[in-house]
């Protein structure tokens, strides 16, 4: 969709410098280049360190683990992390390749965080929930399947809220996980785990899953990329369902190029996954442009809308000055701004949390104590079930799974979830109307900064509002991208805010250029939580 | 297109929540459905005047409240008495908040069961052999070969 309006000449500037990535089985020589320009990713990064033997696959995999360990203590990311032998071994596999140049994949040498509601064939798969304590599958995930084959290195499972349900990792059967940027706050939900583990560089890349916010919100407040494919991108066969027609898996990283080129090698047609697209998937990891060589308004005729629904009381002003200035920025990078407006916005909302109640209470009704995870001893069947599943589920889970169940009830359906299926359908033609005219549409990813740990456990109405923005985008099943776009200041405290752009159906092509010469052009700003400070 | 005039010309509220208050202090507004031209005029002339919802006040429904132990056994979660005590009013607060969906008129507007979705691409219904059948059979809590085993249902009439 961009193309068109693309300056010939950057387009002409790219194809010659554009850096090469070996995709697994093509020819290994490099495009050769004046001077290659520094990587913009951290993928590219290792990967050149890699090939120019500046440094070995077991020294950066040491570099990751050894931070991983001295700060797991306090941040609490993982639910499991691989033994270390194991992943020095995988490392080790990788240096030998590449002393006998042989073929390497584009995620060589990479330490990937893998949530935990994801299957992994050889780790333990909890979904945050003791239901499923020490249970293992029999098969790895499409998307961890595609990881390995690209030569990423799973270096364990990230905590999440049980079952994806929740916004802080509060509600994870295990532990809490805390914002690298301020330990006393929550690092966001439900894929807290991935994106503080990204955040403070425990790994280079993660896998998140998003129902109503989850890659998104957590990016935001932990001041890393988030990247939402469209409902389809990415296989869905592994991840522990939730709700079935909103779930996506999503990728973390520490900028826009390195969640791109992850979701290039999870994506595509799987036959193990219906709803799986056979879109044709675009060269995602081709398009970012060294910063040096963008033209002056390398944005020039794009069109951005702002949700105005999002930009009102109730949002913290901070947050929107974030948002101002972020939109001030994209004008210097000649974009065309305009305001839109989604009256059906704030339905999104109960619709949402309608049909994932209801979609749930379904998909969790495996979860009987027979076939696998925990059993509690009942002399009678119906009992095994219910104490098993009162026993093994958390409070929120078990309240989300009761009022699925009551919205699907006889004589209730019509009046919730076949209401909320028709708000969906509005929601759906809101967007499609306002992306004919405009190319991207924008919004803060939270309406807050992350809060303090505890603040808002018991009261889950004030838990689901901070789900505002990020919601209406699952409805439609739209991709959308945050990254870090500034900061706010609480108490003694610097808490990064996260800009949501959202684009049309299978356009994360658009999304990643847009994101990245946002990126690379935003001024001043480091990322990295003084947690990991000079390390990295 | 009609509606997507009135969508950006239309002042309107949107949202107003604020994530730290009190559940109870919140207050939602809907903005208006663009979608049925004809009635528009009519729609906007009766939510003019549309007062903010408290979250505590029930929303406008007919239909019967949560009954807890009964939603329990449905989903067959045994739930304690103190659970039942904590679960009714968030589930009622909840609930309620759901009901505004009933207010908006949708006639008319076909339901999504999800996203937009391509023609058919399921697989061939052909079975294949699965290569970990012994991992499956390890996650089983109780198996005696080739037996699932249960305790006995017991008939509740």
């Amino acid at each position: 969709m961009l193309s068109s309006i693309q300056n010939p000449r950057l387009l002409r500037l790219s194809t010659l410098h554009q850096i090469p990535l070996r995709c697994l089985q093509t020819s290994t020589t490099p495009v050769p280049t004046p001077s290659s320009p520094q990587p913009t990713s951290q993928i590219l990064r290792i990967r050149k360190s890699l090939l120019s033997r500046e440094t070995t696959a077991v020294e950066i995999a040491k570099t990751f683990l050894s931070r991983l360990r001295r700060t797991e203590p306090q941040l609490k990311s993982f639910l499991y992390v691989s033994p270390e032998d194991g992943v020095l071994k995988q490392a080790e596999e990788i240096d030998r390749r590449i002393q006998n140049n042989e073929e390497l994949g584009p995620l060589a040498g990479v330490l990937a965080g893998v949530k935990d509601n994801i299957c992994t064939s050889d780790m333990p798969s909890t979904a945050g929930s003791k239901i499923l304590e020490n249970y293992t599958p029999p098969y790895d995930a499409t998307a961890v399947k595609k990881l390995r084959e690209n030569g990423a290195i799973i270096v364990g499972k990230t905590n999440l809220d049980e079952f994806g349900m929740g916004s802080t990792t509060e509600a994870s059967g295990y532990q809490v996980t805390a914002n690298p940027w301020d330990l006393s706050r929550v690092p966001g939900g439900s894929s807290g785990g991935s994106a503080a583990a990204v955040s403070a560089q425990q790994c280079a890349v993660s896998l998140g899953t998003d129902t109503g916010g989850s890659v998104r919100q957590p990016a935001s407040f932990c001041g890393v990329v988030g990247l939402k494919p469209t409902y389809g991108r990415v296989s869905r066969y592994g991840l522990v369902a939730y709700a079935s027609s909103l779930d996506v898996i999503g990728c973390l990283g520490s900028s826009v190029a390195d969640t791109g080129i992850v979701l290039q090698a999870v994506s595509g047609h799987d036959k193990f996954d219906a709803t799986s697209s056979k879109q044709g998937i675009p060269n995602f990891a081709s398009q970012f442009i060294p910063k040096d060589y963008l033209d002056s308004k390398p944005l020039k005729g794009l069109r951005v809308g702002v949700i105005r629904e999002t930009l009102v009381d109730g949002v913290d002003p901070d947050v929107i000055s974030s948002l101002q200035r972020s939109v001030s920025h994209l004008e210097d990078l000649g974009c065309t701004i305009s305001e839109v407006s989604f009256p059906s916005f704030s339905l999104g909302l109960p619709a949402y949390y309608i049909l994932a109640s209801s979609e749930s209470s379904s998909n969790l009704a495996r979860y009987d104590g027979v076939r696998f995870g925990n059993q509690v001893f009942a002399d009678e069947l119906s009992t095994l079930y219910g104490d098993s599943r009162a026993e093994g589920f958390g409070s929120e889970v078990k309240l989300r799974i009761l009022m699925g169940t009551y919205a699907l009830s006889a004589g209730y359906y019509d009046a919730y979830y076949k209401r909320a299926q028709q708000v969906r359908t509005l929601v759906q033609k809101s967007f499609r109307a306002a992306l004919e005219e405009n190319d991207v549409l924008i919004s803060p990813a939270a309406p807050s900064v992350a809060y303090k740990i505890g603040e808002k456990k018991n009261d889950p109405l004030a838990m689901y509002a901070g789900d505002i923005m990020t919601v209406n985008v699952n409805l439609a099943g739209l991709p959308a991208l945050v990254l870090p776009c500034g900061f706010v200041e609480e108490g003694s405290s610097v808490l990064p805010v996260g800009l949501q752009m959202i684009g049309a159906a299978f356009d994360e092509e658009s999304l990643l250029k847009i994101g990245h010469i946002f990126e690379q052009t935003l001024q001043g700003y480091s990322f990295v939580p003084p947690l990991v400070g000079d390390d990295f | 297109m009609g509606s997507r005039a009135f969508m950006v010309l239309l002042s309107h509220r949107g949202a107003y929540i604020n994530p730290s208050a009190n559940a109870a202090q919140l207050f939602l507004t809907f903005g208006q459905s663009p979608f049925s031209p004809v009635k528009k005029k009519c729609l906007v002339e009766r939510r003019n005047h549309r007062t903010s919802h408290n979250f505590s006040t029930a929303a406008n429904s007919s239909l019967e409240p949560p009954n807890l132990p009964r939603l329990a056994e449905t989903a067959r979660i045994s739930l304690t008495p103190d659970e039942v005590e904590e679960f009714a009013p968030k589930m009622k607060q909840v609930v309620d908040w759901f009901g505004q969906l009933q207010a908006i008129d949708l006639e008319s507007i076909e339901p999504a069961m999800r996203a937009d979705t391509e023609d058919d691409n399921s697989r061939d219904d052909l079975p294949q052999i699965f290569e970990n059948r012994e991992a499956i059979i390890k996650a089983m809590p109780s198996y005696e070969e080739p037996y699932i085993k249960v305790p006995k249902v017991l008939n509740k009439e």
